[in-house]
C-alpha cells in the first residue's frame, strides 16, 4: 500500500509541475502576442485617423475589417489568460484574513478606471454611513471577484450607462452588489448562468468572445468563503449581482 | 511650458508610436529602452511631469523602477502610467502599492485613449 501512495504522490507533484510550466508557457507567450497585436493596432489607427496619407474609401473600409479581427483576437488572448488561472485561483490555498471590502472595492474601481473612461461609463460607489466591518477573506482571491464583476459589469453596459456598487451589512455578513444599465440575462441563462464554460445568449450578441468562466470563478470563490451569490436582472431594471461575506469575528 | 513625459519601453517599435503620438499632443518626450537609460535621464535631474512605463524589461524590471522612483524625494508624487501587456491581478496590486495613477494593458488601449489619459493626468 505504502510503495503505491508513494507513487501516486511522486504521480500529483510531476502533474501540478507540468500544470504550472504550462500555465507560465501560456502566459509568456499570451503576453508576447500582445504585443504584436498592441503594434498592429496602433499601425491601423495611424492609417485610419490620415496619418500616413489619405485613404480611399476600400482601403479604410478594409483597415477597419482588419482592426475589427484584432480585437476579437485581442479579446481571445485575454480569455485565454484568464481561463489559464481560473483552475489555479479556485483551489489554491486561501488565507483568510481580516479585509477593509470598502477599500478592496475603491482600488478594483480604480484599476477599471481606464476601461470604464474609454467606453465613458460611470462606476459609482454608493458607501454606507457608518463604518462597515471587516469581512473575512482572502484579499487575492476576492480582487478576482471584484474584477471579473467590474468587468462584466462594463463589458456588457451599454455607452455611456452608469454602474452603482453597493455594500450593505445584513446578518453577519456584508451584502455587495453591483448594477449595471446593460444587457438582460436570458430565461435559459437565468440557470446556467454560473456554469462552468456557459455564456449567454444575449452576452455572445454582445461581446462575440469569451470563454465563459468568469461567473464560475466567481461563484466558487464566493462559496469557498460561505458566501452566496445570486443576480436579479429585468427589462426595465439592467442586471444586479449580489454577493455575500461573513464578516471578521 | 510644454510638459515632459519619460517613456520607459524597450521595443523601440512600440516606443517610437507611442513617442510620435504623443509629441503630435505637444508633449516633450524622453525614451529609455532600460533601467540604466532611465535613471541616467531621472537623475540627471531633467524636469519630467509623467513617467509611461513598460513592465517586462531587460535588465532591472518595471517594478524595481517603479520602487525605485518612489525612493526619490524628488519624484514621490510624479504621475505614472503602466502601460503593459501584463494583466495579472497580482501585478496589478504590485503596482497599485508602489502607487501608480493608472494601469493601461496596451493591447486595449489605442494610443489616442493613452493620449487623453495622459491629457487627463498633466494637461496638454
Amino acid at each position: 500500500m505504502e510503495p503505491k501512495t508513494k507513487e501516486l504522490e511522486g504521480e500529483i507533484k510531476k502533474l501540478s509541475e507540468n500544470y504550472a510550466i504550462k500555465a507560465d508557457m501560456i502566459s509568456i507567450s499570451a503576453h508576447q502576442i500582445r504585443t504584436s497585436m498592441s503594434a498592429i493596432k496602433w499601425i491601423i489607427e495611424m492609417f485610419l485617423q490620415g496619418d500616413l496619407g489619405r485613404l480611399t474609401v476600400e482601403q479604410e473600409n478594409l483597415l477597419k475589417k482588419a482592426a475589427e479581427s484584432n480585437a476579437r483576437a485581442t479579446s481571445v488572448v485575454s480569455e485565454l489568460l484568464l481561463t489559464n488561472r481560473t483552475e489555479d485561483i479556485v483551489e489554491q490555498k486561501y488565507n483568510f484574513a481580516p479585509l477593509d471590502l470598502v477599500e478592496l472595492t475603491e482600488n478594483s474601481i480604480f484599476n477599471f478606471s481606464g476601461e470604464a473612461f474609454t467606453r465613458g461609463i460611470e462606476v459609482i460607489f454608493l458607501k454606507p454611513g457608518s463604518e462597515v466591518p471587516k469581512v473575512k477573506a482572502d484579499r487575492e482571491k476576492l480582487l478576482v471577484v471584484l474584477h471579473n464583476l467590474l468587468d462584466n459589469a462594463i463589458k456588457y453596459s451599454n455607452a455611456h450607462g452608469k454602474i452603482f456598487i453597493v455594500l450593505k451589512q445584513t446578518d453577519g455578513m456584508i451584502q455587495f452588489s453591483i448594477k449595471d444599465t446593460g444587457i438582460v440575462i436570458s430565461p435559459e441563462g437565468k440557470t446556467k448562468i454560473f456554469q462552468k464554460f456557459y455564456r449567454d445568449k444575449e452576452a455572445v450578441k454582445k461581446e462575440m468572445v469569451g470563454s465563459g468562466i468568469g461567473l464560475y470563478t466567481v461563484k466558487k470563490i464566493v462559496e469557498r468563503h460561505s458566501g452566496e451569490i445570486w443576480f436579479e436582472s429585468g427589462e426595465n431594471t439592467g442586471t444586479t449581482f449580489f454577493f455575500t461575506i461573513p464578516t471578521f469575528k | 511650458m510644454t510638459k515632459s513625459i519619460l517613456i520607459i519601453e524597450d521595443d523601440d517599435f512600440l516606443a517610437g508610436l507611442e513617442a510620435t503620438k504623443l509629441k503630435k499632443k505637444g508633449y516633450e518626450i524622453f525614451t529609455a529602452p532600460n533601467s540604466v537609460e532611465a535613471f541616467k535621464i531621472i537623475d540627471a535631474g531633467t524636469k519630467l511631469d509623467l513617467i509611461l512605463l513598460d513592465l517586462l524589461l531587460p535588465d532591472v524590471d518595471g517594478f524595481m523602477i517603479l520602487e525605485k522612483i518612489r525612493q526619490n524625494k524628488n519624484m514621490l508624487t510624479i504621475p505614472v502610467i503602466v502601460f503593459s501587456n501584463l494583466s495579472e491581478d497580482k501585478d496589478i496590486q504590485r503596482v497599485n502599492k508602489l502607487g501608480v495613477s493608472d494601469f493601461m494593458i496596451k493591447s486595449n488601449f489605442t494610443l489616442d485613449e493613452l493620449a487623453e489619459k495622459v491629457k487627463d493626468l498633466i494637461g496638454e
